[in-house]
């Protein structure tokens, strides 16, 4: 494969791979990132290139394996081109009929289509699914145009045009003012303003400088980035040539967290073919201008999402972050100028200089620019990716993208911000998404992490999980956040174990605010949010724990007993045979019940049960 | 490189010599910022979080460790304000509910204005301050000792738990070592731990001169730049 | 560890210090585990001290410091997953198979880890066994997914 000398090779090459797809009639795409592999696409991938080759039909239609869509719970997820009619739960033995009835005769099959499980509906098209109708998908859309692991798909829709725009006519400064006008701000949680970022390290002293794409993504319930990664690894990396370009680097990173090894597979790939073509290495598209990157993998450490502890990982050290009183632009990498900027915000690069700062800066709020993809998760009945303009509330989220309450129940809270954030209550669900905004609230936009809670989950619980998660993942060298989390989780499991005292909340709060301001690092930082977020809003849910012995939820084991309602009982024995610590007798098709000396509240018998007879109390 | 800078501590102009610390700078001057982790010939961790000072920048007061702050010219510090006293007080009583059973950190406790603990007691035997680690690694560079672990479990150990040959049986990890200094009632049974206030004639001092020094024996054997001999 | 293999690892990343996560993350891929052998090793070749070695293998949760079991049982964690019952699925774990997480059965054919996300949150609870993701995981189908393998071991040593 000739490596592309100037533009106009590129332009050409643009051409011919277009060129080339003028014989195909229709076009299948099909889903395979990780959670539709997860749900067995795979074998209906295989399926349909068979079925497609025994049929001959190789030539007229084209099939393209994509990334993630986001769309996961319907997965595998297959779409027709033109038309965009759209199948769900797609499996090896529909293979057959699809290419028989759809692809040959232009039916439907009804059977396939996808239902909207709130309103049962039955709906063809893409478009019209009511998930899809109402994000703005400007950035995740892409994902269903290309095979990720096709540097050519990637170039006939556009790719690395602006890589060459950027190259043929602008200088540096002139990007970094595109980006600034754009109103980017860092997608990985800080929100900090991306131009201002790689104008600071422009103008830092020090060679080389380096670009280091994070894509560690340790948020639990966020895989925005895994997705972006997955499906369209070559849109981060032109966005990181034309960062390097723009802040003068020459050398760069994508750090992949390892529990994604399908995005590293693909990063890889793309770095592989991008350096074949010229488009990363010494003298991309003969500009002179010299880049090449590497794709590091992360050694399972949430804390190496710091940039301090990332770059130490870099360096083969344990993810250990320092001070922050010189930033990492000036002094990262090797103690060189670094930018280090996450997936998401890098995937956006593109599309600002070869749209225009304005058609970017023309979605959003007025401090928040552009579309966000959020990964609406937990108990809500249509989970995915969403992408929304910033500034798009939290009820149109959850309720008009998000379908509401799952099974029935009722939504109470949404936490954001993983880890670092907080759980707002369903009374501020009118609240916009936009930086400032949920700061202010007590929580955090974060890189994009959305999960819905209900009247199942209690919220004393879920700040003691944080604390749980944190406490695991924390590095441990500063004091106030190895001792301060250890306390407030102890504080936490006296109050979700019965034996809370009422002056341990006001302790709880006078450690959260000294761990917040004293801790070395941003881990450390905010890990009192989830704390503090739930003493805030949902402090009757303590009270209770506390004042009263009970956990409202329905959660908490100390507090909670479970017995078998008679009534609905039907003697089946599920629960008998399924109780790991055997505290349930009874005999067949009469009523079972618990011994509650032997329960460990474990809760196994309650997803067991058919009948719906195990009461929590 | 050796650039002469001023910065201001607490309202006091001080000349220093880049590259410094705040922390080196103020101990030279004789202003007491408490610290556990400090070592006078180690680098500087930042670990402990007690030497924590507020940095005055663009009208906005941070709060960051001083020993791992280096000085430029002009840097305004304020190390003595009611919001560092609070924070430097509940870390410290962090510290000492952790690891009561030692003098030092008893010590620390007090100049730290520790009045009461309001957690239940541990008793463990490290603090994790890293000083015997950097004593190993740095000055005498067996490189024996290290930090193993993440989190919860983060605790100081030879490589696969098993003292190495290339030790070099020096002690300087014993001598460094705060935890080596018993409390003056003698060590601390599981269960029998408390706040000792020993030094409470010089407790009173504390209330009314911030940094004096309170003679809290931090230093003996302790290697504490502070000390006056 | 033959030689070869981290020959092989070092050809392929170089001696650089920097390298150090990533060999260890290759030696623990071809291993299955981070030996005290295989950390001298690396510790020598890279010119790292030991102890560097063993701090940075025991910081990462990517590095098994013991050889794990025949299947491994990776129960995802996350929030999502969380939120909608994974902590039974480790009580399961724990009433089948007497092993908490990151513990081996003592006939070496299990062991359970715990991963904080694996991105897949739409389908969880997630359990990964032997690279395969199984979505929408209970208790029960955990239960006949162990047996399943265990009854697959029983056939196995009878044919062998």
């Amino acid at each position: 494969m000739p490596s592309l000398a100037s533009l106009e090779a590129l332009s050409e090459m643009r051409q011919e791979v277009r060129g080339r797809f003028a014989s195909v009639k229709t076009t299948l795409t099909i889903c395979g990132g990780t959670g539709c592999q997860a749900s067995g696409a795979a074998s209906a991938i295989d399926a349909l290139r068979e079925g497609l080759r025994q049929r001959g039909l190789s030539e007229t239609v084209h099939l393209r394996v994509t990334g993630c869509q986001g769309f996961c719970e319907q997965g595998p997820v297959l779409v027709v081109e033109p038309g965009d009619l759209l199948y769900c739960h797609v499996r090896p033995d529909d293979v057959d009929e699809i290419l028989t009835r759809t692809v040959a005769e232009g039916e439907v099959i009804d059977r396939l289509l996808y239902r909207d499980p709130v309103t049962g509906e039955v709906v063809r098209t893409e478009p019209e699914i009511p998930f899809y109708r109402a994000q703005d998908r400007a950035l995740l859309g892409g994902n269903r145009r290309l095979n990720p692991q096709s540097i050519d798909d990637y170039i006939a829709a556009d790719g690395y045009a602006a890589l060459g725009k950027v190259l043929a006519g602008m200088a540096p400064d002139a990007v970094i003012a595109e980006v600034r006008a754009a109103g980017l701000r860092g997608r990985g949680g800080g929100g900090f303003p991306t131009g201002d970022k790689w104008a600071a390290c422009r103008a830092a002293d020090g060679d080389p400088k380096y670009v280091i794409c994070n894509a560690d993504e340790g948020d639990p319930g966020a895989y925005m980035d895994r997705s972006i990664l997955e499906g369209n690894p070559h849109s981060v990396l032109e966005g990181m040539v034309i960062a390097a370009y723009a802040v003068g680097a020459s050398h760069g990173y994508i750090y992949v967290r390892k529990e994604y090894p399908l995005a590293v597979e693909h990063a890889r790939q793309a770095v592989e073919q991008a350096r074949e073509h010229g488009l990363l290495g010494a003298n991309i598209l003969g500009s002179g201008f010299a880049f090449d990157v590497e794709v590091a993998r992360g050694g399972g450490a949430f804390v190496c999402g710091e940039s301090t502890a990332l770059m130490a990982s870099l360096e083969g050290k344990v993810g250990e972050p320092r001070a922050k009183d010189v930033h990492t632009v000036r002094e990262g990498l090797r103690g060189r100028p670094t930018v280090l900027n996450n997936v998401e915000t890098l995937a956006n690069v593109p599309r600002i200089v070869s749209q225009g700062a304005a058609s970017f800066a023309a979605k959003g709020t007025a401090g928040s620019k552009g579309t966000k993809i959020f990964a609406l998760t937990g108990r809500v009945r249509n989970t995915g990716l969403v992408e929304v303009a910033m500034g798009t509330s939290l009820r149109t989220i959850v309720y008009d993208i998000g379908g509401g309450a799952a099974d029935g129940r009722t939504i109470k809270a949404v936490q954001t911000g993983g880890p670092s954030g907080g759980c707002l209550p369903e009374r501020l669900f009118d609240l916009p998404v936009d930086y400032e905004t949920l700061a202010e609230a007590g929580s955090m936009v974060g890189s994009g992490g959305m999960v819905v809670m209900d009247d199942h989950t209690c919220m004393v619980d879920v700040a003691k999980y944080f604390l749980e998660f944190l406490q695991g993942e924390s590095c441990g060298k500063c004091v106030p956040c190895r001792l301060g989390i250890d306390r407030m989780l102890e504080i936490l499991t006296d109050v979700s174990e019965g034996r809370g005292r009422p002056e341990q909340l006001d302790l709880l709060e006078e450690l959260a605010d000294t761990v917040a301001t004293t801790s070395l690092c941003a881990l450390g930082k905010t890990a009192p949010n989830p704390v503090l977020s739930t003493l805030k809003y949902f402090r009757d849910e303590y009270d209770a724990h506390i004042n009263e012995g009970r956990c409202p939820a329905g959660v908490c084991k100390s507090l909670v007993t479970f017995t078998i309602d008679p009534e609905k009982c039907a003697g089946c024995g599920a629960c008998l045979r399924a109780c790991p610590s055997q505290a349930i007798t009874g005999t067949s098709k009469q009523p079972h019940a618990i011994d509650p000396d032997q329960c460990t509240r474990c809760g196994i018998c309650r997803q067991e049960c058919r009948f719906d007879a195990i009461q929590v109390a | 490189m050796s650039e002469q800078v001023t910065i201001t501590i607490d309202g006091a102009q001080l000349r220093a010599t880049k590259p410094s610390s705040v922390l080196d700078v103020a101990i030279e001057y004789g202003i007491c910022i408490p610290h556990l982790c400090h070592v006078q010939t180690l680098t500087d961790i930042g670990a402990c979080r007690l030497c924590i000072v507020e940095h005055v920048r663009n009208g906005k007061a941070v709060v960051t460790a001083s020993c791992t702050l280096q000085v430029e010219d002009g840097m305004v510090i304020r190390s003595n304000t009611d919001r560092i006293r609070r924070l430097r007080r509940n870390l410290a009583e962090l510290l000492v509910a952790e690891a009561p059973n030692s003098r030092a950190i008893q010590d620390i406790a007090v100049r730290c204005g520790v009045k009461e603990v309001r957690y239940p007691w541990h008793n463990e035997s490290c603090v994790l301050c890293g000083r015997c680690v950097r004593m190993c690694n740095e000055l005498w560079q067996a490189k024996a000792l290290g930090f193993v672990g993440r989190g919860k479990d983060r605790h100081v150990d030879f490589p696969f738990g098993v003292r190495p040959d290339f030790c070099k049986h020096c002690g300087a990890c014993v001598d460094t070592c705060p935890m080596t200094i018993p409390p003056c009632d003698g060590p601390m049974e599981r269960g029998a731990e408390y706040l000792c206030l020993r030094c409470e004639s010089q407790l009173s001092m504390n209330e009314t001169f911030d940094d004096m020094c309170v003679q809290c024996d931090l230093g003996k054997g302790f290697q504490c730049a502070r000390v006056s001999p | 560890m033959a030689a070869e293999t981290l020959d092989a690892i070092l050809e392929r990343r170089g001696s650089d210090r920097d390298q150090l996560v990533e060999v260890l993350q290759d030696v623990q891929e071809a291993d299955g585990y981070v030996s005290e052998a295989a950390m001298r090793q690396v510790s020598e070749r890279l010119d790292v001290p030991l102890i560097e070695v063993y701090r940075v293998a025991s910081f990462y949760s990517a590095f098994s410091l013991a050889p794990r079991g025949k299947h491994v049982l990776t129960v995802c964690m996350g929030t999502a997953c969380h939120v909608r019952g994974a902590p039974a699925l480790l009580d399961e774990v724990a009433a089948r198979l007497e092993i908490g997480e990151g513990g081996t059965t003592d006939d070496g054919l299990f062991t359970v880890e715990r991963v904080n996300c694996l991105g897949a949150c739409a389908l969880g609870p997630v359990v990964v066994v032997d690279g395969v993701y199984h979505d929408h995981m209970t208790p029960a189908k955990l239960r006949k997914l162990i047996r399943s393998l265990q009854d697959a071991e029983r056939k196995e040593l009878l044919d062998a």
